[in-house]
């Protein structure tokens, strides 16, 4: 049954030009990333590894903030224009509407990878992590992507406004990108330390870095970075899971 | 002795030990060199390419006639550009190696593996700190000149840049005259 919602929301992405044009965004910012790094005076200067994994943070990042916009309206606009309480009158499970949502939403990133490949394959020409990057960005993305989908999920069950969700998603994703851009000498302090290693955006980038910076190319290598992506994803199902109980609680049609 | 020569005497007395007090150092406390020497096995520059890795080694000898112990020795990388101390997370796993005793005349051997993370031109010194002492050892300078990584290729960048939007622009407008054309029929 998810495979109706999801071949609904996938024709609705791909029908018009309109809800394409992303895509087209999407390439250009890829475009713009990877020739300044290769023939800008001063950045072409920079290490290979270097650049890739900037690459890395410029895809992951444009990721991130395109999926947390996308999953923090595909189930909130259902009760938001309404359609929800009629789509629960149907057969249709909250397994499957919330299965077909999440595929839907998590065919987007991989549409954003798979545009992204062509420039991996241009910027790391010569070196001979091309491969083990491309799987580590897809591995790492996909956890990370997911397990942000999954909480903006959980959100959206127990706010119901797409305004609501959309804000306090993006706060979430500005308080964790922004500690993952400081530098290792502000991540000496303790507290900063605890944050960096819990961090599931900082140890996406960290593994990167591992990858690119030290050649650890072997998952076992990476162990202690992917760890914490991976307890981020199941705190996320487990959140997920509580506010879809609230919401089945509650009723679709919710009696503030 | 006359009055005169002995008046001549004391002056100079005194101002020998008026110039020998003030050429003390105003701490009055002993200032010696620790008594360990160190020596660098390895070439005294060092060069390659960025990712590449390079070993510094090092020797450390008790040169007094007694145990010492609780010896730190850490490195310190500095950018010869920039003039500014380097973070060597990236470069070496190790940044410091700890040694517990040496006895009287022993040696002991450093060993780091230092990956070469950014080009540039850079100088690595080795300081030995003894637990309690005042005074640190320091090495030699090793000098690290790093080149460029020259495997990219300008010139694949453009074809990429530009090829990848506008195939996503030649879908979109695939995907508008698909629809038009079906409403078209609809119609």
């Amino acid at each position: 049954m998810f495979k109706y919602i999801l071949v609904n929301e996938l024709r609705a992405l791909l029908y018009t030009w309109k809800s394409m044009v992303w895509f087209l965004i999407t390439s250009v910012i890829f475009s713009f990333a990877s020739y300044l790094f290769l023939t800008d005076k001063e950045l072409s200067l920079l290490d290979q590894s270097e650049m890739l994994w900037l690459l890395s943070k410029v895809i992951i990042g444009t990721a991130l903030m395109i999926i947390t916009v996308d999953a923090s309206s595909t189930i909130t606009g259902e009760f938001e224009k309404e359609t929800a309480e009629s789509l629960f009158l149907t057969p249709l499970s909250l397994k499957d509407f919330v299965l077909g949502k999440l595929l839907a939403s998590l065919s987007l990133w991989i549409a954003i990878f798979l545009i992204a490949v062509p420039y991996i394959i241009v910027v790391s020409a010569g070196s001979h992590v091309t491969a083990a990057f491309i799987m580590f960005v897809l591995m790492l993305g996909t956890m990370l992507i997911l397990g942000f989908q999954m909480m903006i999920f959980g959100i959206s069950f127990l706010f119901r406004s797409s305004k609501n969700t959309l804000t306090t998603s993006l706060v979430i994703l500005l308080a964790l990108v922004l500690p993952a851009t400081f530098s290792s000498t502000l991540k000496n302090n303790p507290l900063s330390h605890f944050l960096s290693v819990t961090n599931p955006i900082d140890n996406v980038f960290s593994s990167l870095d591992n990858v690119l910076v030290d050649y650890q190319t072997t998952l076992t290598g990476n162990l202690k970075y992917v760890f914490p992506v991976l307890i981020f994803c199941f705190a996320a199902f487990a959140f997920m899971l509580y506010s879809t109980k609230l919401f089945k609680r509650s009723g679709v049609v919710k009696n503030d | 002795m006359h009055r005169k020569s002995f008046l001549t005497l004391l002056v100079i007395s005194l101002t020998v030990c008026f110039a020998s007090a003030n050429s003390l150092p105003a701490d009055s406390g002993s200032v010696c060199s620790p008594p360990l020497s160190m020596s660098i096995l390895s070439k005294l520059a060092l060069d390659g390419i960025a990712g590449d890795y390079v070993t510094v080694s090092a020797e450390i000898k008790n040169i007094s006639a007694k145990t010492i112990t609780n010896i730190t020795t850490y490195l310190s990388l500095a950018d010869e550009e920039t003039k500014l101390p380097v973070d060597l997370e990236d470069w070496s796993a190790e940044k410091g190696l700890f040694i517990g005793t040496i006895d009287a005349g022993q040696k002991f051997p450093l060993e780091w593996k230092i990956h070469f993370v950014k080009a540039g031109k850079y100088s690595l010194i080795i300081i030995a700190e003894i637990q309690g002492e005042t005074n640190v050892l320091t090495s030699r300078v090793t000098h690290f000149a790093v080149s460029p990584k020259h495997n990219l290729n300008p010139g694949q960048v453009l074809p990429v840049a530009l090829g990848m939007p506008l195939f996503l622009l030649v879908i979109m407008m695939f995907a508008a005259y698909t629809r038009r054309s079906r409403l078209m029929k609809s119609q």
